[in-house]
């Protein structure tokens, strides 16, 4: 594939954008935990394209790649946390609005 | 002919995530964002990462999402009876907090585009990328040299962090018994 680099960090940075958008725009809690999971992607495919600029056919730059990783580990963690957070507040108001979660006293 | 997939990769990403963003019902927010998780592993295959591309489908799409969408089918999300009461709830904050959001999306997005579009000619031109999938898991031996090598320690560490995740959830999730407040007697 001969995409200039350019164009996969610029794929990341509207991915990026779009995620932040849902994560400020949106209500519904699992919406924006998947807007999370969204911006995570599009850091993960920024260092894919540094990988990608920083290796040849011979030596390939593992650092990206080991950080893909690492990410996608903290991001199922950060998942299973948000969405057990999720069960235990909807037990609590039968909802997952985050306005009924506005106020941290109740 | 693979820049052209490459491109349509691209399109289909960001349509999905514009899909996940915007979709009322929490279950096509799932199945969008799973799409757009498979043109993402479609983008590494091609950039030469076969791996990444296999634990993307498999932990993403496999398991992540699957976690999401269990969730959402288990709180009765899924806006399957019309006659439920928040079908008429608005799908997005009020207008100065939304404003407010997408002005810092438009922002960040816009600012960081631009600084890739200026910083670009100064990026050296990757040599031929990396090997084409033809060619089998080239860069598999390497990354699992470095992941148990230089990269131990927080490999170690991840484990640690996946085993507290294990015990929190389960703490988290349990139903909690009624317990009675300091200074009551327990009947």
């Amino acid at each position: 594939m001969s995409v200039p680099t350019e164009h996969l960090l610029a794929l990341a940075a509207i991915l990026f954008a779009i995620g932040v958008a849902g994560f400020f725009t949106r209500r519904n809690l699992i919406v924006v935990l998947m807007s999370i999971e969204l911006m995570l992607n599009a850091a993960n495919l920024t260092f894919v394209a540094g990988s990608r600029l920083h290796s040849s056919t011979g030596a390939v730059q593992v650092d990206g790649p080991i950080f893909v990783i690492f990410i996608i580990a903290v991001a199922a963690v950060e998942a299973a946390v948000g969405l057990a957070l999720v069960i235990a507040l909807y037990r609590q108001k039968q909802t997952v609005s985050l306005d009924a979660f506005a106020r941290l006293e109740d | 002919m693979v820049d052209l997939l490459f491109y349509v990769a691209a399109l289909v990403a960001v349509l999905t995530a514009v899909g996940v963003v915007l979709a009322r019902n929490p279950v096509v927010s799932v199945v969008s964002l799973l799409s757009c998780f498979g043109s993402l592993a479609v983008i590494y295959l091609l950039a030469g990462f076969q791996f990444l591309a296999a634990i993307q489908i498999l932990v993403y799409g496999g398991a992540i999402m699957v976690l999401f969408l269990f969730v959402v089918m288990l709180l009765n999300l899924g806006g399957l009876n019309p006659e439920d009461e928040d079908r008429d709830d608005p799908l997005f904050h009020d207008r100065r907090r939304s404003a407010g959001g997408l002005a810092v999306a438009v922002a960040l997005g816009s600012a960081s585009l631009i600084g890739i579009l200026r910083g670009a000619r100064h990026l050296a031109e990757p040599t031929n990328g990396l090997v084409p999938p033809e060619e089998g898991f080239d860069a598999l031996p390497a990354l699992a040299e470095a992941m148990f090598t230089r990269y131990s320690l927080p490999f170690e560490a991840a484990s640690v962090l996946l085993l507290a995740t294990t015990v929190g959830v389960m703490v988290l999730a349990k139903r909690q018994r009624s317990i009675p407040p300091a200074g009551e007697e327990r009947s």
